[in-house]
């Protein structure tokens, strides 16, 4: 079969109505201020596409995370801005992998930044937890926040599951207006928590630059679409500015960022379902994609919207600002471009075709 | 615009295993000049165990001489040539494009007289389409074809016309009707022409890197007879745009400088790279990988049945753009003097890129020209 891709194209579509019904406009709007949308929220959790990729046997409503990583897609192409990636991809994961119950809510997760200083230490009732966490995605709004803690001596790992009410959360956002708060925790768990092995952190990471590598994928076919659009119907010098050149040029690079970001995403997706350590180079490569992509059409798209482009009242803020929001999240500077290289390096220079071309 | 991912299937793969132990085979590392690419140089004998294998014309059907194969199989074929910097000159333009077009709009006859010699890698052509006042805007050509008894009289010059000092034949678009109504597309045609037609001068011109491949080729009453004119007479231009569609999008749009990175892992085995050389090869390769798989889609479009014109364009535009910045990437990174005749191969590989490095973003549809068909495609037809 040459067929790479064999999501159900029907679950696109569904995801599709679903997102394109809730997200409009004024709805996308209003949740920067309201920090939650409810309106997006509910109908999407009613429709089981916050527990796609979950086995159905922990509370999911199964498929893979092809699937799962699909309808992210779709979700970032709407500005979708509900933790979707953080309950189905990577809060959700973590409880399902430590045998937890999984919330019936919104799951975040704490992503882990280098500023973190969360550590567990057993005690006799069960698992102390402390420190702070950074730039966990709506904390207040969740059902339980997901994290992974080591114990002091970093010899067990733990995934411990908190409720919000029992942390102390400072509110905080990205550049899209997304809550992503701090978060002090100084508690001691008598359950809710389980220890896991070690290879789940470097699981979570990759999983987390996957779910930013769908959400820009969506994004950028949504803003090349708009600009697309937008250029056919705005007139100058007595015709549509996309017919000049000039502007051409930024429509064709968008476009190309938007197609390589897509095909890429959607090849790593495939291959992170079988195994997501496996796939590292797939998921490496993409997300260094969807990076440079995000900082280059973000460029294009504005250019070409002119002063429409700089207002909050036209929808381009909601996929670019999100775009340089996401970059930054499970990415580093450099770091998956060096995963790639350090590839490269160690398949050497006979080996370099073959990867390039697996 | 669609780019659906795909992946070889198990027959694919094989074909892919044969052609890695035949290169392994005849070319290991360093027992020939490793080329940027298509612009490689000529070696007749090894385009000819090319084709022993079946490797050349290999989409063509077996009737005159081909092998019925896909486009997907001809692109490994390619990828693999193309990333070795195979010596693939000789048959390069025949088994890209002159096989297809003859095949597609040849007559019964044209396609038993060429394409049984194009699959054995005996006859090599050249593209006459630039001339001296017409590059982009190639419905301009000025070369002219007059009627006489029993065929035409060719008149004009074409230019930047890649080996032709060393091909057997060439294509060469011209009128042959005079322009009516100011419509350009209308009344022009293709013919084959031996270059080695009396009345038909060749005259070097000096590429930038200094090389002699690129010439002037000057017509006065060159005499074409009537069975050469290919396909139908007036059809010209539509046959030409589907000729150039077959020029893009493929791994020769993307893998020119693929040879530097390589080399670059080459001479430092074994030597610890830094962060920032971490970093240059993963941003590279990351590209590559993603533009590997556009280019795949391309060619299992056209399997389909499908006409990938915006893709194609799509891709070139791109993955040339790529290839010059690849080679920025590498001078950035590495601290060399370029140098021609330098003793190693990675140097002389970039000096060589550096030099003719601006070709890649003009020679089969200027960068410019692509745009503008990307962009009138996705008005029509949108982004997803």
């Amino acid at each position: 079969m040459s067929d790479l891709f064999t999501v159900d194209p029907l679950l696109t579509e569904t995801a599709t109505d679903l997102f394109a019904s809730t997200c409009d406009f004024d709805e996308v709007q209003a949740s920067e201020a309201a920090g939650w949308s409810e309106a997006v929220w509910a109908p999407v959790n009613e429709a089981g596409f916050t527990r796609i990729g979950l086995p159905e046997s922990a509370g999911g409503s199964g498929g893979t995370l092809t699937d799962a990583a699909e309808v992210l897609r779709v979700a970032g192409a709407h500005a979708a801005p509900i933790p979707l990636a953080e309950t189905m991809m990577l809060g959700g994961w973590l409880a399902v992998v430590a045998e937890l119950p999984l919330p019936d809510g919104p799951v975040t997760v704490v992503p882990g930044t280098t500023n973190d200083t969360l550590v567990a230490t057993r005690s006799a009732n069960g698992l102390k937890v402390n420190g702070s966490a950074h730039r966990v995605p709506w904390a207040a709004r969740s059902d339980q926040i997901a994290a992974l803690v080591p114990d002091t001596d970093a010899n067990e790992l733990f995934v411990v599951m908190v409720k919000p009410e029992d942390v102390a959360i400072t509110p905080s956002t990205n550049l899209a207006g997304e809550p992503r708060e701090t978060i002090e925790i100084d508690v001691e768990l008598d359950g809710g928590f389980a220890v896991v092995d070690s290879s789940v952190a470097d699981q979570l990471r990759l999983r987390g630059a996957l779910s930013r590598t769908m959400l820009m994928a969506g994004a950028l076919e949504a803003m090349s679409a708009l600009t697309l659009g937008y250029t056919a119907e705005r007139s100058q010098f007595g015709r549509p500015i996309g017919r000049f050149q000039a502007v051409q040029q930024h429509l064709v690079w968008g476009a190309q960022d938007a197609a390589i970001t897509k095909m890429t995403a959607q090849v790593a997706s495939v291959h992170a379902a079988d195994d997501v350590l496996a796939a590292r180079f797939e998921i490496a490569a993409a997300r260094q994609i969807a990076n440079e992509s995000a900082a280059t059409a973000t460029r294009w798209a504005h250019q070409a919207h002119g002063a429409m482009g700089m207002t909050q009242e036209y929808a381009l803020h909601h996929l670019s600002r999100r775009l340089w929001a996401w970059r930054h999240e499970y990415s580093t500077p450099g770091e998956w471009a060096a995963v790639v290289g350090e590839h490269a390096v160690s398949v050497g220079a006979d080996g370099l075709y073959p990867l390039v071309a697996s | 615009m669609k780019f659906e991912p795909t992946q070889l299937t198990s027959s694919e793969l094989e074909l892919q295993a044969e052609v890695r132990d035949f290169l392994a085979t005849e070319l290991p590392p360093g027992t020939y000049e490793r080329a940027l690419g298509m612009g490689a140089g000529k070696d007749v004998e090894f385009s000819k165990k090319l084709a022993a294998r079946g490797w050349v014309g290999m989409a063509l059907p077996t009737q005159y001489g081909g092998h019925d194969r896909t486009a997907v199989d001809r692109f490994i074929v390619v990828e693999e040539l193309l990333s070795h910097g195979a010596p693939i000159g000789h048959h390069w333009v025949a088994d890209r494009q002159t096989g297809s077009i003859i095949n597609r709009f040849g007559t019964e006859a044209q396609r038993e007289r060429f394409l049984p010699p194009i699959c054995r890698a005996e006859l090599a052509f050249s593209i006459g389409m630039s001339e001296p006042d017409s590059g982009s805007d190639l419905a301009s050509v000025s070369t002219r074809a007059t009627k006489t008894d029993g065929g035409w009289l060719l008149n004009g010059t074409k230019v930047w016309t890649s080996g032709a000092h060393e091909n057997d034949w060439f294509v060469v678009l011209c009128r042959s009707a005079p322009l009516e109504d100011g419509n350009k597309h209308q009344g022009l045609s293709q013919l084959l022409v031996d270059l080695s037609s009396p009345g038909l001068e060749i005259n070097g011109i000096p590429f930038l890197d200094g090389s002699p491949g690129f010439n002037e080729v000057v017509m006065t009453d060159v005499f074409v007879p009537d069975e050469l004119v290919l396909g139908e007479l007036g059809m010209g231009w539509a046959q030409n745009t589907s000729e150039l569609a077959y020029e893009r999008g493929g791994p020769d749009r993307w893998l020119s400088t693929f040879g530097i990175i390589e080399e670059f892992l080459r001479i430092n085995e074994g030597t610890p790279l830094g962060a920032r050389a971490h970093e240059m090869l993963g941003s590279t390769v990351a590209r590559y990988w993603g533009l590997r798989n556009m280019s795949l889609t391309v060619a299992r479009m056209i399997d389909r049945g499908e006409a990938p014109a915006v893709e194609s364009s799509l891709v070139k535009e791109m993955g040339t753009r790529f290839e010059q910045d690849v080679l920025q990437k590498v001078l950035e990174l590495v601290e060399l003097e370029p140098s021609p005749d330098s003793a190693q191969l990675f140097e002389r590989l970039v000096a060589s890129a550096i030099l003719t490095g601006p070709s890649f973003t003009i020679r089969g549809g200027t960068t410019e020209i692509l745009r503008s068909v990307v962009s009138k495609g996705l008005g029509r037809r949108g982004v997803a």
